[in-house]
């Protein structure tokens, strides 16, 4: 028994750990923490989502008087707290719940952060959002859409996005239009990786369009980074849906396209939900075999000269890509903490929540196309709102509906490649 | 009595570690040092000690994880109510794949671990009841003190230091039994120890379940601190590999080497993550796969046999400072 | 309905193979030196990334690509050896997997530093189209790697069977001692086997990005395969991992058709246990 290496071995691990506990000094900057998959299969999206994040601090502590309505952005700094700036902490959650817990931790307790941003998967969002509910900390999420995260009865939990539930009546809403137009709609297919993310969505939809009288012929699970979808795509083409709606992240949904093309399978309309279809990368790798696609958003770059052009531009510097929508989700998210931290003119987290729970944003004043932005008291966002977009030259999506916002008419038959 | 001296100070220093360094993040990172000790101290004793490497350990982690939190979602019981059967439902599947695994060897043995391991959580992501892909969550409020759902580390750091005693206790007892002989034995040779009349097959099976049952207490405690499980946290291959690699770091066979691989990785993962991990370049694990590779490379014991190692030669050395000086006394 | 059927199996039929063609250098290594290599579905993701380079910088696809790679694997594969395997291999099997499992972090995050997160292709069409064989869909890609595969086990068989160089390796793994005896090196044996091994692997990289995406992750995805194809089709045979792959490949198409996608993995696990309890030398191993 050697108990003195133990010893020792603990002591070099408490060193080392003592290092870790830097408290930090408060100047006039307000600090926030933001967790995003920095690492592993969803890293895409969370480097995406650092440089968004990183655009907005740009905006907000420099003056950006040609951003029009845009709340933080006519001075730099954060007005209502004497100019202070705004200061990011980016934390991996390496996408495991766990992970994502401690950084929350970590975040709160030794950055001393005013409030938490973050976390990408919607189970990450549960665990790390737990810690800032315990500690009394404001949690602003801007992308996560499982529905359990705004019915566990938080305080300090704040959702700007809409979620699975709203966008499941966008489609329905969507396809009873492109059925009006002459399209067939009856036979419905969900294509959706078993996971969190697509067993949820997948359900939503279904569960939704029943209610509404339409039904899912095929529902089609799969294990996420898998190594080949040709079975599924056979089962498409073996029994011909009218709709399909495809639910994946960015690995498998470059694989359905290159496949698609592979075995000549076009189904008539297809659609996506986002995630790995509104990847960049996705776009920059097979667009140009999935023309055609639908998919949800509330964002749209928008003419040249407009506020979301310009942020579109100070952006794609930081990342090389234009911004998608998830990457503007989580921008959106960023700005309404920032503009509720201005509003309660402290750093206090009563005085921020109180902020959060005013919030009233009118249209003009975001990024993203929603109705605006005020929270119920579950902290949902109940002006989140969202259109379809459509891939037509597989390389930029374009808004096609609702009429109102739409720049081009949908595109039918779904063209692929 | 000077035997007892160093233990009692070391053990001193862990009871007083989370009150020595008390801000709740250092806190955690003790009850987690503490929480895979646990677990990898458990693979210790079919790993380790009986010298099966099992790369599928992570089932009984998942059994006791699922069994705690289902006891919550389904019964609303609290979560420490689970833990019986989870232990119960982990030592079964134990026996029921230890009966032909066990006679495997080596590379084939683990690869069967990895694919029970694998089976199980394909499973449990199809099936409902244990939440599928989803997963199950714990009590977000605690409703009693027996949630076992704390804001504050501390209770969850002396509850794991009490546990891992326990575990290594156990360890303890069983290695100088005669079952620890039996162990050592067919470690070193099954085909002599066999001939010479060890009961091997039954030997390594107990062993098999006695770490499976005490893994799914890891699992347990593991799903009520964080207060979540689902498929890929609790049943995900990586954590038998963490496991694995906790216990071959410290020194595997070597009753606290878990406990030594644990100090040594539960912080340098957290430091580099917090150190470099926000940047996005996933510099975390190039230090931390660096890190691994240097000490497989260079002492693929495990720390602690180099330390051992190094303390044995630093015993001989003033043994002959002292006839030196005594050739020069004047 | 039935030629849906076929299609699935010759689907089945050409994923085996690439199975098949990344699990070869595996089984070589792990037949020769009892190696188990957690790094190898990185080594895989290396070779796809060389072939990547090859195309940004020289505009060529995998007829260049594949021996670059396999170069660049090579050489790395004797690094590797030199400054990591040869001390591990000495120790016990725990120490190899620790060794590998950190290299395997180490590869795929360098890269992931170097390359970025960004999911990446070769243009679609690059070593052909996909071509309507009797109502069947074929892709050139794929077929491509397939008979790549083909060529890469028979001549990874004869080598070590026909040629000197093979019947050398092949002694240094029966038994090293002796094979010293008799004035063959073992370290240059294994040496040269886990850089014939890399660079296997290596134009299995090369070849499959040709038809997959290319990340820095794909070698958790990859890898797992691999084990499941070398141990079905038993260790150290090469010929056994191509059966083996095409097997599986045939198994999972078959099952993902028609009982559902999420229970092919189910079917081919539950299958390679029942191998490895009642067979554990596999299709095709030495018992």
């Amino acid at each position: 028994m050697r108990f003195k290496h133990v010893l020792g071995l603990i002591c070099a691990a408490s060193i080392a750990v003592a290092l870790t506990g830097t408290a930090s000094a408060q100047d006039k900057t307000v600090k926030i923490g933001a967790i995003y998959p920095l690492s592993g299969n969803a890293a895409s999206a969370g480097v995406h989502g650092k440089a968004a994040i990183e655009t907005a601090i740009d905006i907000i502590n420099n003056a950006h008087p040609e951003l029009g309505n845009l709340p933080l952005t006519k001075n730099a700094g954060l007005a209502g707290l004497g100019g202070a700036k705004v200061e990011a902490i980016f934390a991996d959650n390496q996408g495991s719940p766990a992970v994502g817990q401690n950084q929350a931790l970590r975040l709160i307790t030794e950055e001393k952060v005013v409030a938490l941003n973050g976390a990408y998967q919607s189970g990450i969002t549960l665990t790390t959002s737990a810690i800032s509910e315990k500690y009394g900390i404001p949690y602003v999420n801007g992308e996560s859409v499982a529905a359990s995260l705004t019915e566990r009865g938080f305080k300090w939990f704040f959702r700007v996005t809409p979620v699975a539930s709203d966008f499941a009546k966008i489609y329905l809403d969507f396809l009873k239009d492109m059925k009006a137009a002459g399209a067939k709609t009856d036979n419905i297919a969900i294509v959706h990786e078993n996971t969190e993310y697509g067993t949820s969505v997948a359900s939503v939809i279904t569960s939704v369009f029943k209610e509404n009288g339409l039904s899912i012929a095929q529902d089609i699970a799969y294990s996420a980074n898998t190594t080949d979808v040709q079975s599924q795509v056979l089962q498409l083409k073996d029994k011909k849906p009218d709709v399909v709606i495809m639910v994946s992240y960015t690995s498998d949904a470059i694989l359905y396209v290159k496949t698609m093309q592979a075995l000549d399978y076009k189904p008539p309309l297809m659609m996506a939900d986002n995630a790995g279809f509104s990847d960049p990368s996705l776009i920059k790798t097979v667009g140009k075999l999935a023309q055609g696609i639908f998919n949800r958003s509330s964002f749209s770059i928008g003419p040249p000269g407009s506020p979301t052009f310009l942020i579109n531009e100070i952006y794609k510097k930081k990342s090389g890509d234009d911004l998608d929508d998830t990457a503007a989700r989580i921008m959106q998210g960023f700005f309404v903490l920032c503009d509720a931290i201005d509003r309660a003119g402290s750093t206090e987290p009563d005085k921020i929540q109180a902020a959060l729970k005013a919030t009233d944003l009118k249209p003009d004043q975001l990024i993203m196309g929603y109705r605006g932005v005020k929270f119920d008291d579950k902290g949902q966002n109940v002006l989140a709102s969202g259109l379809v977009i459509q891939l037509q030259d597989g390389e930029n999506y374009i808004p096609v509906w609702p009429k109102d916002r739409a720049k081009t008419a949908p595109m039918l038959p779904y063209k692929g490649w | 009595m000077r035997r007892l001296l160093w233990p009692s100070v070391a053990l001193a220093l862990v009871i007083a570690y989370p009150l020595l360094f008390s801000t709740p993040f250092q806190q955690r990172l003790g009850a987690l040092v503490l929480l895979y000790a646990i677990a990898a101290s458990a693979w210790n004793i079919v790993g380790g000690y009986a010298g099966q490497v099992s790369v599928g350990h992570v089932v009984f982690f998942g059994c006791g994880a699922y069994a705690s939190m289902a006891a919550y979602s389904h019964f609303a019981l609290p979560p420490l109510v689970g833990i019986p059967a989870g232990v119960v439902v982990s030592v079964l599947i134990a026996a029921i794949i230890g009966v032909p695994t066990l006679r495997l060897s080596g590379h084939y043995f683990s690869m069967a671990t990895i694919a029970v391991a694998e089976l199980v959580r394909l499973i449990v992501t199809n099936t409902d009841y244990l939440g599928a892909a989803v997963g199950l969550s714990g009590p977000t409020v605690p409703r009693t003190v027996l949630d076992l759902s704390f804001t504050s580390a501390l209770p969850y750091y002396y509850l794991f230091l009490s546990v891992l005693l326990i575990t290594l206790g156990i360890t303890w007892w069983m290695a100088n039994s005669r079952m620890g002989f039996y162990l050592r034995a067919i470690r070193d040779s099954e085909r002599a120890a066999r001939s010479l009349g060890a009961p091997a097959s039954r030997t390594k099976l107990y062993a098999f379940m006695l770490s499976a049952g005490l893994t799914s207490v890891a699992g347990a405690l593991y799903a009520m601190m964080f207060g979540f499980v689902d498929p890929e946290s609790g049943l995900g291959i990586l954590i038998s590999v963490k496991m694995l690699i906790m216990a071959a770091l410290g020194g595997a066979g070597l009753l606290f080497g878990p406990l030594v691989g644990a100090a040594i990785l539960v912080p340098l993962e957290e430091i580099s993550n917090n150190l470099l991990g926000g940047k996005g370049a996933g510099l975390t694990f190039v230090v931390y796969g660096a890190i691994i590779v240097l000490i497989a490379r260079f002492q693929p014991g495990g720390i602690l046999t180099l330390i051992n190692r190094l303390w044995a030669r630093r015993r001989k050395a003033p043994a002959t400072t002292v006839t030196a000086e005594a050739t020069h006394a004047p | 309905m039935s030629s849906i059927l076929v299609q699935v199996i010759v689907g089945g039929l050409l994923l085996g193979a690439v199975y098949a063609l990344f699990s070869s250098g595996l089984t070589l290594i792990w037949g020769m030196m009892n190696i188990v290599n957690f790094a190898h579905g990185d080594f895989v993701m290396l070779g796809m990334y060389v072939a990547f380079v090859v195309w940004t910088l020289l505009g060529v696809g995998p007829f260049l690509g594949a021996p670059i790679a396999a170069l660049v694997l090579a050489t790395l594969g004797i690094i590797v050896y030199f400054g990591l395997i040869r001390s591990v291999m000495k120790g016990p099997m725990l120490a190899q997997i620790l060794g590998t499992f950190g290299l395997a972090l180490l590869l795929r995050y360098s890269v992931f530093w170097g390359f970025g997160a960004n999911f990446m292709t070769l243009p679609e069409n690059l070593v052909g189209g996909t071509y309507d064989v009797l109502g069947i869909r074929i892709q050139a890609s794929r077929l491509l790697a397939g008979v790549v595969a083909l060529l890469v086990t028979l001549g990874l068989h004869l080598l070590l069977t026909r040629t000197s160089l093979g019947s050398k390796m092949l002694a240094v793994a029966e038994d090293s001692t002796a094979a010293q005896l008799m004035g063959i090196r073992p370290d240059t044996m294994q040496a040269i086997a886990w850089a014939i091994a890399a660079g296997a692997t290596g134009i299995a990289g090369a070849l499959i990005a040709t038809f997959f995406y290319i990340a820095p992750t794909v070698g958790e995805t990859l890898g797992i395969v691999a084990f499941v194809t070398v141990s079905l089709g038993g260790f150290g045979s090469v010929p056994g991992a191509l059966v083996a792959g095409l097997l599986i490949g045939v198994i999972e198409s078959v099952s993902a058709y028609w009982i559902g996608a999420v229970y092919k993995d189910i079917v081919v696990y539950s299958l390679f246990l029942c191998f490895l309890w009642f067979r554990p030398q596999g299709l095709m191993g030495k018992s």
